[in-house]
């Protein structure tokens, strides 16, 4: 053997020496990442197959059901296409009821945000019995929607509520709380009243606020609303625009005026004043009391649509004040 | 070949993934809702009952067990969910309906079961004791009322009689009302508006409650009470604008308007009469005999409560209809009948029949059950008296099979408020109601064939 050849063998050796270590290197790695992956989808697959299960093919379905006349028992349903969504957009109801749910919700959504910001900062101030006041606050979101809902028409009944007997008490007369034009005020109320949720995840928020901002603030003469708008806020932008959304997304989707109906039942709905008759209310008429299967899924799925609308908008017009408390470096 | 080890899953093996999930899932689903109704469990049968709570308590469903050794599972009525349990296949054997006007409704979509040949071969219920109520429970294709047998009522009520609390027609100065013979719709919102009392804006007493059943077959009532009918020949069309209709429709208008009792403009918190004539606050309740139910249990209001006939219009027929007739049906497609004809037997003609007979909650829908209603007391015996005068002008007032009571009932609660405030004329009204009612029966036409 030449030493050319010797010398071919040993790079030949340790070429193979070379590619066995890396095999040996990578392969743990390569079956712990499919160890990983394994998991993640055996721990994850109750929520997807719950998720497909009880989201997706129900979805798919009411999309179906939208382009038929289904009322679930008629023998001679059919196809029709688009015709459910064209009659949607004739239906003067339907936009009546959008624009209610939609004056509802801009009337709600920075009301009750803006209550609950407002005991966050009462209960995060260095108050005796802070904690008191918080449970007593947060109290009312504990209780279920359907007790609150019973709650308030026992309480502003017209006859025997106690909302008139103070009224009367007063002098005033009685008022029909629970009917055209009061329905919606007291609708309001109800969602007010829920306000402590909101306070407890601005309070969240307000204390994730770095006090030495403040004081350098102070240092340099801010006043406290200032303060307060300058600093406060900017850092709460995240937790605004979380509750700004899923209080969007919660009031197009109320059914509260529902539970303050005189039948409470979705059979009933059509009871309930006009002045709460929103896009779900609608929604429910047509699916519970008139059978339209069909066309009721039809303004489901118009309904879905536009809360991914405004959902997208909010995001694109608040892009430019809502500030992220992230290290710019943990990007990378 | 390359390894995928360590790579992400493809979607196609995603979706593979997934794909299996669903698979084992959907079984997994599919098996719960197939031993919803599987027919034979352990000794006996088992039969599913589609009921609401109040129809059949839990000691009743062990009864059952003990007395005909069928094992029942109560499943909660829902419509919803019987629609739900009808498309999948898997109906319940028995269910709860409406017979004024349920019965045309699913009869007409060929989904209930005829039950003629059960009750020819039975020995518990017997056609000759039917009470004639049952026959709302018949449809023939085109009217109700006729035809075969596709349900039978638990109880009833002539609902458009309504009971009166005489301490507060004294009270008020006003006198009673005639025993077996009828004052006349004017006539009885006349006392309603004497007997209301209130301050300060708040009703303390409503004179009486007027509102049937469902609006659309309490109107329907009214309409043949004045001498017409609301829907025309073939039922798939309603006419609010003859003379007839018209006076029923203004009458109802000029009730809801008075306030003098609950109504979609003026709600009752409690949602039924009860409660509040319980209240001493209701001195008139139009809910037929069923409402002995509660007044029979309270001592201290029975005494003080009379039964009365149902009013008339003035030139109008004398009918006193039943504007509900619950009871139960079998769907077509249960899977267990002959339990389930076991069960509708024990349940209309044994022991929990006796049971509600002699409970004061409605009239027994067998005539052989009839000695068994309460008559101890002075009181039961003079409102029996008065029920039993009234049972002779009986009548089943056919309903359309075109809609559901409850759709009717919600195009006119969002119809009607404009003019029970006033704020609409009773001939607009009749206009606008003839439109949407018409709409919604045409589609209901449509799918029918």
């Amino acid at each position: 053997m030449t030493v050319d050849q010797v010398s071919a063998e040993i790079d030949r050796s340790a070429a193979q020496a070379d590619a066995d270590r890396a095999r040996a290197a990578v392969r743990p790695r390569t079956s712990m990442a499919a160890r990983r992956h394994r998991a993640f989808y055996l721990f994850t697959s109750p929520w997807i197959v719950g998720f497909l299960l009880l989201t997706i093919v129900p979805m798919a379905y009411a999309l179906w059901l939208s382009f038929t006349t289904f009322d679930g028992v008629s023998p001679h349903w059919r196809y029709v296409g688009l015709g459910n969504y064209r009659e949607l957009f004739a239906d003067s109801q339907t936009w009546d009821a959008l624009g209610r749910t939609g004056l509802f919700a801009v009337t709600s959504v920075p009301l009750s945000i803006t209550a609950g910001l407002g005991l966050a900062v009462l209960v995060n101030r260095p108050l005796r019995a802070r904690g008191l006041f918080r449970v007593l606050l947060y109290l009312p979101a504990v209780v279920p929607p359907v007790g609150a809902g019973l709650a308030f028409k026992a309480l502003f009944d017209q006859n025997s509520g106690a909302a008139n007997g103070v009224l009367t008490l007063f002098g005033f007369d009685a008022l029909g709380w629970l009917n055209d034009p009061y329905a919606r005020y007291v609708l309001l109320m109800t969602v007010l009243w829920g306000a402590g949720n909101i306070m407890i995840i601005s309070l969240a928020g307000l204390q994730d606020v770095p006090r030495e901002l403040h004081e350098a603030a102070r240092i340099d003469g801010a006043s406290a609303w200032r303060s307060f708008r300058s600093i406060t806020v900017p850092l709460l932008s995240p937790v605004l625009l979380f509750q700004t959304v899923t209080g969007v997304i919660a009031s197009v989707q109320t059914i509260m005026p529902l539970l303050l109906s005189p039948d409470g039942t979705t059979q009933g709905v059509t009871a309930i004043s006009q002045s709460n008759y929103m896009y779900m209310m609608h929604v429910f008429a047509e699916y519970f009391a008139l059978g339209r299967y069909g066309y009721a899924s039809a303004l489901l799925w118009v309904l879905f649509v536009l809360i991914l609308g405004a959902t997208g908008l909010i995001f694109k017009f608040t892009s430019g004040v809502v500030f992220y408390n992230v290290d710019p470096e943990a990007k990378k | 070949m390359r390894s995928h080890a360590g790579t992400p899953p493809s979607r196609r093996r995603f979706l593979s993934l997934l794909a299996g999930g669903t698979g084992a899932g959907a079984a997994v689903l599919s098996g719960c809702a197939l031993q919803v109704s599987s027919g034979v469990s352990g000794p006996g049968e088992t039969v599913t009952l589609m009921v609401k709570p109040d129809d059949i308590s839990p000691e009743l469903i062990k009864q059952a067990q003990r007395d005909i050794g069928v094992k029942i599972v109560a499943v909660r009525y829902d419509i919803t969910k019987l629609i739900g349990m009808m498309t999948s296949g898997s109906p319940p054997d028995l269910v709860r309906g409406v017979g004024a006007v349920d019965a045309p409704y699913f009869a007409a979509r060929d989904v209930m079961e005829e039950l003629d040949p059960y009750f020819a071969s039975s020995s518990v219920l017997k056609v000759d004791d039917l009470d004639p109520v049952n026959d709302l429970w018949r449809y023939d294709g085109r009217t109700q009322g006729m035809g075969p047998r596709y349900g039978m009522a638990k109880d009833f009520s002539q609902d458009s009689m309504y009971w009166y609390n005489t301490a507060l027609f004294d009270r008020a100065g006003v006198d009673h009302p005639p025993e077996t013979e009828p004052v006349t719709y004017e006539q009885w919102l006349e006392s309603a508006r004497r007997l209301t009392q209130r301050k300060n804006g708040q009703t303390t007493v409503f004179g009486g409650s007027y509102n049937g059943v469902l609006t659309p077959n309490l109107l329907a009532s009214l309409t043949v009470s004045a001498g017409g009918s609301l829907f025309s020949d073939d039922f798939s069309r309603v006419d609010f604008t003859t003379p007839e209709a018209r006076k029923a429709l203004g009458w109802y208008v000029g009730y809801c308007g008075a306030r003098v009792g609950p109504s979609i403009i003026q709600p009752d918190p409690n949602g039924w009469d009860g409660p509040t004539y319980q209240a001493n606050r209701m001195a008139m309740s139009n809910s037929g005999y069923w409402l002995g139910g509660v007044i029979n249990a309270d001592r201290n209001l029975a005494p003080f409560s009379r039964l009365a006939p149902a009013p008339v219009f003035e030139g109008g027929a004398r009918v006193s209809p039943c504007q509900a007739g619950t009871g139960l049906w079998m769907p077509k497609k249960a899977r267990n009948k002959e339990a389930a004809w076991r069960v509708f037997e024990w349940f209309f003609g044994e022991a929990p029949a006796k049971e509600r007979a002699a409970s004061g909650w409605g009239i027994p829908t067998l005539r052989s059950l009839r000695p068994l209603m309460p008559s101890q007391e002075p009181y039961q015996a003079e409102v029996l008296r008065v029920q039993e005068a009234e049972l002779k002008h009986f009548s089943v007032i056919a309903f359309t099979p075109y809609a559901t009571a409850d759709s009717l009932y919600g195009l006119f609660n969002q119809i009607a408020p404009a003019a029970l405030r006033g704020h609409m004329t009773v001939d607009a009204l009749a206009g606008r109601l003839n439109s949407v009612m018409n709409e919604q029966l045409k589609r209901g036409k449509e799918q029918v064939g």
